[in-house]
Formats: C-alpha cells, sequence, structure tokens
C-alpha cells in the first residue's frame, strides 16, 4: 500500500524526534517480548522431556504430542469444547444479530439503557454470573447441570457482542439502498438478503469469531455450569491443581498454531478476494455496462 | 452521507425485521439468564444462612454489615482497588507510548500484522499463559536461572512469585491487550498534523502532546481504563495461580464462601463488586464502545 509521503513528515520538527521513535521502537520491542515470553516457555516445555516444566531444559522430545493423542480425557474435553463453541456460537450469532435490528432501528428512546443492559453482561465478572447462573439452574430450576445448562451460560456472555458488534454496522447503514430495493419493486425479504445481509456479514463474521474466541477459553462461568463433563479450561484447570503434565503444554501448542494457520489463510484468501474482486469487477462492470 | 429520502417517500410497508418481534430471543435470554439468576443473587444477599447451611428468606442487611464490620475484608477490598488501579496506571504508561509508535511510525501492512500480533495471545489458554509464568518467576524458573548465571544472586529467590508484585505483573500481561486496543482505535483517528501544527505555533513537544494529542484521545483513554480496571475486580484465576496465600484479592473471597457453602454473605459480597462496576458503567456509559476494543484485526 504505497501512501504518498507528507511532507510534514519529512520536516524534522524538533530535535529530539530521532531519538523518540528510536526509544519508541525498541518499547515497542520489549512489549512484544513481554506478550510472548509466556507463550514461548509454553511451547518450549511442550517439546521437554521433564515431567514437570522447568529449567534446564531437556530435549527436545515429542513424547507429549504422542501422549496428548493417546489421552482419552484430554481428546474429550478438546471435543466438548468444540461443540459447545460451535452451538453457543450459531445460536448467540443468529439471536444477537436478530436483535440489533429493532434495538438499532425502532428508534428505541432507550437504546442508551438497552446498551448498558447488554455491556452489564460482558463487563461483570465471570465468576458472579457463573455462581448466580449456578444458583439459578440448581436452587430455583432444580435442573441437573449438563452440556446444555454450559451453552447457556456461554450464551449469556457471547451473545452481547454480537449484538454490539452488529448494531455498529447497522448504525452506519445507510438505509437509502434498502429503500432502493423496495422501490425496485423487492420484497422486504429479498431486500434483506439481498442488500441488508451481504453489507452487514462483517460485522457478524466478526461477532460469531470472538464468540468462538472467547467460548472455546472461557474458564469460569464454565466452571460453574457445567455438568460432569469436563471442557479443555476445565481439564487444563485440573491439570494445574493436581499437577500439571506438558500434555496441555502440547493442546495449546496445537490450538496456537492452528489458529495462527487459520489466521494467515484467512489473511491469504482476503487479499487473493481482493486481488479476484478487483479483475473480476472491472469484467462485470464491463458486461453490464456492454 | 447521502441525503436521506424524505419521510413522506419512505416506503410505508416496514419490513418485518424492523419491527420489535425479533428482539424477542435476546430478551427472553437475557431476562432468563441473566436479570432473573441476579435478582435471586440480590434476594441471597439480603437472607440469611442458617446452621444447616441452608438458605432461609428472612429479610436482613446482616450480610453486608458482616462485610463491612470485618476489617479482613474491607482490607482486601482496598487492596483489590488499589491492584485494579495500579494495574490501569501501568497498562496505560505500556500501552500508549507503543499504540503511538504503531499509528504514528509504522505502516498500515506492518500495523495490522502487529495488532494480530497483540490479539494472538487471547487465542491460546488464558490458564496456561498464566500458569507459565510460574515458569518463569518461580524457584527454579528462567529467571532465578538467568540471575544466577550472571552472578548477581547465588541461590534461587522466592521473592519473584506468591506475592503482590507477580499478581500486578501477570494481570498487566492478561490485560495489557485491551488497554492496546482500546488506545490504538484511538489514536488512530487523530490527524498528527495537529501535533506538527502546534509545534509549528511555537508549543512545546510535551505541551502539544498534552493540550492537543491526549484531549483528542480521552474517550480511548477511559476505555481502555475501564477494560483494565473493571475485570480486575472480579479477578480469583491470576492470584489463584501466582498469587499464594498473600496475592488473595476480594474474588477469592468469594468462591471462598462459595466452597463453604456460606451463600449468601457470597451474594452480599459479589453485589459490593457488582454494585462498583454498575456505577463506573453508568458514569462512564458515553465512552464505553465494547465494539472498538474487541471488533479489531
Amino acid at each position: 500500500m504505497a501512501e504518498g509521503i507528507d511532507p510534514l513528515e519529512l520536516m524534522p520538527v524538533s530535535r529530539m524526534a530521532r531519538p523518540l521513535r528510536a526509544l519508541l521502537r525498541g518499547w515497542a520491542g520489549v512489549v512484544l517480548g513481554f506478550l510472548y515470553l509466556p507463550i514461548a516457555f509454553m511451547v518450549l516445555f511442550s517439546f521437554g522431556e521433564s515431567r514437570t516444566p522447568g529449567l534446564p531444559f531437556r530435549g527436545p522430545t515429542l513424547h507429549w504430542y504422542q501422549e496428548m493423542l493417546s489421552n482419552g480425557v484430554l481428546m474429550e474435553a478438546v471435543w466438548t469444547s468444540i461443540q459447545l463453541a460451535a452451538v453457543a456460537t450459531t445460536l448467540s450469532t443468529l439471536i444477537g444479530t436478530m436483535a440489533a435490528f429493532p434495538l438499532v432501528r425502532s428508534g428505541f428512546r432507550s437504546a442508551g439503557a438497552a446498551r448498558i443492559v447488554f455491556t452489564l453482561p460482558i463487563m461483570l465478572p465471570g465468576a458472579l454470573i457463573g455462581i448466580a447462573l449456578l444458583i439459578f439452574f440448581r436452587r430455583a430450576l432444580g435442573v441437573d447441570l449438563s452440556f446444555w445448562t454450559v451453552v447457556m451460560g456461554h450464551i449469556v456472555f457471547t451473545m452481547p457482542f454480537v449484538v454490539l458488534i452488529v448494531s455498529a454496522r447497522l448504525q452506519g447503514f445507510d438505509r437509502n439502498l434498502e429503500w432502493a430495493a423496495a422501490d425496485l419493486g423487492a420484497s422486504p425479504a429479498r431486500a434483506m438478503r439481498h442488500v441488508v445481509l451481504p453489507l452487514i456479514a462483517p460485522a457478524i463474521v466478526a461477532g460469531a469469531l470472538i464468540s468462538v474466541t472467547l467460548s472455546i477459553d472461557e474458564f469460569v462461568i464454565t466452571f460453574f455450569t457445567v455438568g460432569p463433563q469436563s471442557t479443555l479450561p476445565t481439564y487444563i484447570y485440573t491439570q494445574i491443581k493436581f499437577g500439571v503434565t506438558p500434555e496441555v503444554n502440547a493442546v495449546a501448542t496445537v490450538l496456537l498454531l492452528g489458529t495462527v494457520l487459520l489466521l494467515g489463510l484467512a489473511w491469504a484468501a482476503a487479499g487473493q478476494a481482493r486481488r479476484l474482486s478487483r479483475i473480476f469487477g472491472r469484467r462485470r462492470a464491463r458486461e453490464r455496462i456492454g | 452521507m447521502v441525503d436521506p429520502i424524505p419521510a413522506s417517500h419512505q416506503p410505508r410497508a416496514r419490513s418485518n425485521l424492523t419491527r420489535g418481534w425479533p428482539f424477542l430471543p435476546a430478551g427472553v435470554v437475557l431476562l432468563v439468564l441473566f436479570l432473573l439468576p441476579m435478582t435471586v443473587m440480590v434476594a441471597f444477599s439480603l437472607w440469611r444462612t442458617n446452621s444447616d447451611l441452608d438458605v432461609v428468606p428472612d429479610w436482613t442487611l446482616d450480610n453486608y454489615i458482616y462485610f463491612f464490620s470485618e476489617g479482613t475484608y474491607v482490607r482486601t477490598f482496598l487492596k483489590t482497588l488499589i491492584m485494579a488501579a495500579a494495574v490501569t496506571a501501568a497498562g496505560i504508561a505500556t500501552a500508549l507510548p507503543f499504540a503511538y509508535f504503531l499509528v504514528r511510525y509504522v505502516g498500515q501492512r506492518w500495523q495490522r500484522i502487529v495488532l494480530l500480533a497483540v490479539i494472538v495471545p487471547f487465542w491460546t489458554s488464558y490458564l496456561l499463559r498464566a500458569y507459565a509464568w510460574q515458569a518463569i518467576l518461580g524457584e527454579k524458573g528462567a529467571l532465578n536461572q538467568f540471575l544466577m548465571g550472571i552472578g548477581l544472586i547465588d541461590e534461587p529467590s522466592r521473592l519473584f512469585v506468591y506475592n503482590d508484585l507477580s499478581v500486578w505483573l501477570v494481570l498487566l500481561y492478561v490485560y495489557f491487550p485491551f488497554a492496546a486496543l482500546a488506545l490504538y482505535t484511538a489514536l488512530e483517528k487523530f490527524d498528527f498534523n495537529q501535533l506538527n501544527a502546534a509545534q509549528d505555533l511555537g508549543a512545546r513537544p510535551d505541551q502539544a502532546f498534552r493540550r492537543i494529542l491526549l484531549p483528542q484521545i480521552r474517550p480511548g483513554v477511559i476505555t481502555a481504563c475501564i477494560f483494565v480496571f473493571v475485570p480486575i475486580l472480579g479477578e480469583f484465576l491470576t492470584p489463584t495461580l501466582v498469587g499464594g496465600a498473600q496475592g488473595a484479592l476480594i474474588a477469592n473471597l468469594i468462591i471462598n464462601f462459595f466452597r463453604g457453602l456460606q451463600y449468601t454473605t457470597m451474594a452480599a459480597f459479589s453485589f459490593v463488586i457488582a454494585g462498583f462496576v454498575i456505577v463506573v458503567l453508568v458514569i462512564f456509559r458515553r465512552y464505553l464502545r465494547v465494539e472498538d476494543v474487541v471488533a479489531r484485526g
């Protein structure tokens, strides 16, 4: 992306500018080091021979990766986490996207109040929400904790993210587009499908992605609302409490690698899509005109 | 923005989605899974636990009085507030230069990559990231090995972990990305030519920074503060993992009462925190834009 060079940036505004810049660059390095130091150790110990993580490092070995794959309990926990994230995200994306429409468009006088209500489940400590749900399920409703109680627990804090993100996008949405579609004879459903949804899709996807991320790693609310099964975070917690083995480091490393790969792919795909759309966009435009 | 079509020309038949019904599922979820459980908790906080550990619906303020009459609890609460403030201050102090550097001196493409690098840690287990600090700060940890290696200390020190300082450091580690993202979003909108202009007109760099830049990024700074300060009020995992006996925060007390089946006391303590959170959110509601922080990258 070549941006035009700003002539003002070239002027030495102050003699301090250059050293300041070097200082800031160093600081950014320190910050990134700080962020990745524990992750580096986490990954390192997944390849270590020793059962208890510590230095000096002996290895490398893939022993813990083999152990991880043959550990039925661990694999089941991973599978539960994936199912949980999938179900909770699907539901909260659906419910949250629907809710955003009347919230933005019906001219609610209490839209500000609604914002606070949707922000509360995000900002209130998870321990509070988890305990409140546990008491509510067990004492008030008298139901047993199960996979579905955790799903509900997760929806409580993932759905508000979807609502807020999709609402933000809808607020900037030019309704003339929709009205134009209606003028041209589109039914409301058709206008929704072909005009509105494609335009707010990035926000819906962003909301869903955040929902998956949060759900997969959520420990506190899960801990209080989960039945006999364990999810990956609750399994890791038990391991940390009662003697962790590098197997969990191996899982975390695989998860991290998987995500980075996925992100990389998405990145490449987005770039590719941009290039393609530039080519095809021009061709399609020409066809339409011609 | 294009001029809106005048109201008289807008189609009368509004699409189904503009009516209220799509809000219904979300409303039910909020009501049944959030507001109702919270109401039950409020009720619990005003009831009492009998000697059989059953909750008895006798209305009383005893649970709250108990909290404020016991020195240890009030001290732990104050300590939690101080801890949250200290982490927030450190978070802003570390994230502001970082975000400033990113916005001002790094090209678009690299900005996105570095931002992604700040977000990626969220994709790994919170528990394992916090736990990994034990391998750095612990008795056999990297820091001790390093200090012994360069001959600064002779034997491993136990001073680096299981105290308030280690809790502070790990909390800073966990919440830094929120601060960085909120500040980045604010700085991104700032036109840096204004700084140059101010200096052209005779302002010193620090004056330009204080009087031109800071006022314009204030909403972002407040968002960053809330996103670091508020969650720490309910933190019990990091203190459990790296805090030891000394590092307990208020939420650890809540968990203890929960384990001890003292549900009414627990509920009252929870609402002392919740009340605090709600007051902060209501005061700063104008500035709080959750989507600015989480929907980046």
